[in-house]
């Protein structure tokens, strides 16, 4: 018999964004079940509705056999479900045993048994390897334990369903294994693990069952014995696709943008850049590498002109960059396609033809005497909303109505309509579909084989892989590797200088540090 | 000068700075609950003025104690009326806040009017009663320093009592308690509480029910023993130097005693320094306690900058 089981279910927001609709879901005991599909298609919608926090419009859910219905979180893990969110649900000055307990602290009178509560969660933490010390603040820990916290607060609550919402997004390969290690313990222990994800050679790896979600259904529930990444990523989106990008040969004699000592100091007064030399050339991508955190965003900014720096310089295009202004910059030939679109990259409550004009208030075909020209601003909108196949209503739609893939090629239109010299970019893809995805890359591409010069930071390895001519890993706001990118060049060997285990030496570095 | 010297360090002073102390830390206390759980009060003032008002026209009718307690319920409703529109209606909490101090400062006018028969000014002709003070005398048939501790702890409200063993239990309840752990948590971070089925919003509501009674309780001590009796506008910001109290206390309970205990000592000053300096206006000398907590957060705020600073450059 199954141990959790979701039949028809429907779910519409209101608004009517229609997320399930007619989703089945079959959990067998003691097995990692996988649930793929593209953004947008429903995972998460369809695990919340499992967890309690969002009620079902239609269908039913079966636990053991009987049917049940979670109004809040708090059901849910009385049943015995447990669910680790994507962006962590953890107190960041709290201790990490305060966090495991809370919520279900043990008591003794009105106090908190702290002793009692650090002997539970070292002894879980032994039980499941999940390692970890029960003392030190969570914000001290590496997202990668921050994770285990969240895992073992699930165990605490007597978990025997976990949901892990894209567990791998946010980890290192080598952080990945440890927590396949960790689910491979879970499942031994008679636990059952659904796993959210959307890369699929991690899913191929540790899963026993996937099902495949695509707009809102399940487009089928398979062995991951009987399927191959291929044959997935064609259910997935319900087309071949290739995710390769061909690129052409340019010349890269030219150094646009180069920095030279680079600082930078954060609002908390840690050193996030620390000494920063590196050169980008027209017509070749560069891939910061690196764990989120490690001064990859802040090296952008320094030199999108968006943070101030403690030293160093920048030049763009040979000029002295690094006391000009964002606009100054700008007009030397830097575009920039930031990292949160909705906070950085866009006003999402202006419309598309004015956030896609923001950049060129200074330019006569869109502003005149201070007065902003409708017309010509609405002919630009509608020629590169056909461009660029941003799916909208019009150019007057509010930029907060459209779906993350097609806000971020409104931010993609708006930055390469016209050539740059000097492109930065910054999680291009993050929470963007499988085709705006392919969209967005070749766009990119495009922009490189016309000779601009790249530098691209992303959290996605195959992403750095897939564009980038060569890649340099930062480590704590220092380069410590860095590759001419070649086909063997692997994601693994990467992981290894990206967690800081080992340091090319100067002569290695060199070669791709022209 | 020697004069305020004398003055500063005598017994009297001392428990001067005490008196004009207790309603400020209890009001400090409410600030840093609501402000812990992550919901700023900034009706603290308005609280106050009603508690007193409260208290003042309940003990012309009922002992003392049922007075502090009507004080206190009145502070707690209005808590929760804050909550509510705060939680419920999700209305934004520091316009409801400022909403409540501004019905408090024409609302206490406008009950004072009905209750004294038309005083828009005083509660003189009520007969109001005050809280009795704790009297230790039996201290001083202790050898040798029995006098002197006589002279520093005999004399204060049963309320300054209290506060200060409220220090103490709000500390306790914070750190020690698992609904301490709950109370920070919905502070900080509010989405870990609420993944782990802690009800964000109810505790939320208790932090501003127990932030107004705190400061009702604060208001029934400023009308029935600092002053007996209750006047227009008597808190005279009392409630704003105490949300300034919880910052510059560091947000923690015996930061907020000490914070509370500087500004008091500010406010005893303003109180004496007339009688020996009879050149300099009073207004001016009255306007030290507010002088001294905008500088106190400047500096406050300018050594925790420098405190980023130093961990920077290391």
């Amino acid at each position: 018999m199954a141990l959790l089981e979701a039949i028809g279910i429907g779910k519409t927001y209101p608004g009517g964004v229609v997320a399930n609709d007619g989703v089945n879901l079959v959990i067998e005991p003691g097995e990692v079940h996988a649930v793929v599909g593209e953004n947008g298609a429903g995972k998460s919608t369809l695990m919340k509705i499992l967890f309690g926090i969002e009620q079902p419009n239609a269908g039913r859910l079966l636990l053991d056999g009987r049917e049940v219905h979670f109004a809040n979180p708090r059901e849910a893990i009385d049943a015995g479900i447990g669910m680790v969110f994507q962006h962590f649900s953890l107190v960041p000055t709290f201790s990490v045993y305060e966090n495991v307990v809370l919520g279900s602290e043990p008591r003794n009178g009105i106090r908190l048994d702290r002793q009692r509560a650090i002997a539970e969660v070292q002894e879980l933490s032994e039980r499941f390897r999940l390692k970890v010390d029960p003392l030190p603040p969570v914000r001290a820990l590496p997202v990668g334990q921050q994770q285990r916290v969240e895992i073992l607060k699930a165990l605490y609550r007597n978990a025997r369903i976990l949901i892990l919402d894209e567990p791998t997004a946010v980890l290192a390969p080598q952080e990945v294994q440890e927590l396949f290690v960790a689910i491979r313990s879970l499942v031994a222990q008679g636990k059952t693990v659904i796993f959210i994800a959307h890369k699929l050679p991690e899913v191929l790896e540790i899963s026993n069952t996937i099902t495949v979600m695509r707009q809102g259904k399940t487009v089928g529930q398979v062995k991951t014995s009987e399927v191959t990444e291929k044959s997935l990523a064609a259910m997935m989106v319900g087309r071949e696709v290739s995710l390769r990008v061909e690129r052409k040969q340019t010349d890269q004699s030219e150094c646009v943008a180069s920095v030279e000592g680079l600082r930078v100091v954060n609002a908390r007064g840690t050193e996030v850049v620390a000494g920063l030399d590196l050169n980008v050339h027209a017509g070749e991508i560069v891939g910061l590498v690196g764990v989120e955190g490690n001064g990859q965003a802040e090296t952008l900014e320094a030199i999108a002109g968006l943070r101030s720096i403690a030293e160093g310089t920048i030049t763009i295009a040979n000029e002295n960059a690094a006391s000009l202004s964002v606009l100054e910059r700008r007009g030397l030939g830097l575009a920039s396609i930031p990292e949160d679109r909705i906070a950085e990259g866009l006003a999402t409550g202006s419309s598309v033809a004015e956030n896609l004009v923001a950049t060129r208030l200074n330019d006569r075909r869109y502003v005149r005497n201070g007065l902003l020209d409708l017309k010509a601003i609405k002919a630009h909108a509608t020629k590169l909303i056909e461009q660029f196949s941003i799916r909208v209503g019009g150019p007057s739609y509010a930029v907060g109505t459209l779906s993350g893939g097609n806000m971020q090629k409104v931010v993609v239109a708006r930055e390469l309509c016209e050539q740059p010299k000097l492109l930065l970019v910054n999680q291009p893809t993050r929470g963007v579909d499988l085709g705006a995805t392919q969209f967005i890359w070749r766009t990119i591409t495009d922009a490189r084989d016309k000779g601009a010069a790249v530098l691209l930071s992303s959290a996605d390895l195959s992403e750095l892989l897939a564009l980038s001519d060569r890649l340099v890993v930062l480590y704590r706001g220092k380069i410590v590797a860095a590759f001419v990118n070649t086909p063997d060049l692997t994601p693994e060997t990467l992981g290894t200088y990206m967690l800081g285990l080992s340091t090319q030496t100067a002569d290695e570095m060199k070669a791709a540090l022209k | 000068m020697m004069e305020l010297f004398l003055t500063v360090f005598s017994a009297a002073f001392f428990v001067t700075v005490i008196r004009t102390t207790t309603p400020l830390l209890l009001a400090t206390l409410g600030g840093l609950i609501a402000d812990l759980g992550g919901a700023l009060n900034v009706a603290l003032e308005g609280m106050m003025l009603i508690g007193c008002l409260t208290a003042v026209i309940v003990s012309v009718y009922a002992p003392w104690y049922v007075a502090v307690a009507a004080g206190l319920g009145a502070g707690a409703l209005l808590g929760l009326i804050m909550a509510f529109f705060a939680f419920r209606l999700k209305a934004d909490i520091i316009l409801v806040g400022f909403a409540i101090n501004i019905f408090a400062a024409g609302g206490t006018v406008f009950a004072l009017a009905l209750a004294t028969g038309g005083d828009k000014g005083t509660s003189i002709n009520l007969p109001s009663k005050a809280i009795p003070a704790v009297d230790l005398s039996v201290l001083s048939n202790i050898p040798v320093v029995g006098p002197t501790l006589t002279a520093f702890l005999s004399g204060h409200s049963v309320l300054s009592w209290f506060a200060a063993f409220l220090v103490f239990a709000v500390w306790y309840f914070l750190y020690r308690t698992p609904w301490g752990l709950w109370l920070r948590g919905v502070g900080e971070y509010p989405a870990a509480p609420e993944a782990a089925g802690i009800p964000v919003n109810k505790i939320r509501t208790w932090s501003l029910v127990v932030s107004g009674a705190l400061a009702g309780l604060g208001g029934a001590q400023l009308a029935m023993f600092n002053y007996v009796g209750f006047t227009r506008e008597m808190t005279a910001g009392r409630g704003f130097i105490a949300l300034g109290a919880v910052l510059l206390g560091a947000r923690h309970p015996v930061g907020a005693l000490l914070a509370a205990l500087l500004f008091g000592a500010f406010e005893a000053l303003a109180v004496v320094m007339p009688g020996l300096f009879n050149e300099i206006p009073a207004e001016i000398i009255r306007m030290i306690p507010f002088v001294v907590t905008i500088a106190a957060l400047v500096l406050f705020s300018v050594r925790a900058q420098r405190a980023l600073a130093m961990r920077g450059a290391k």
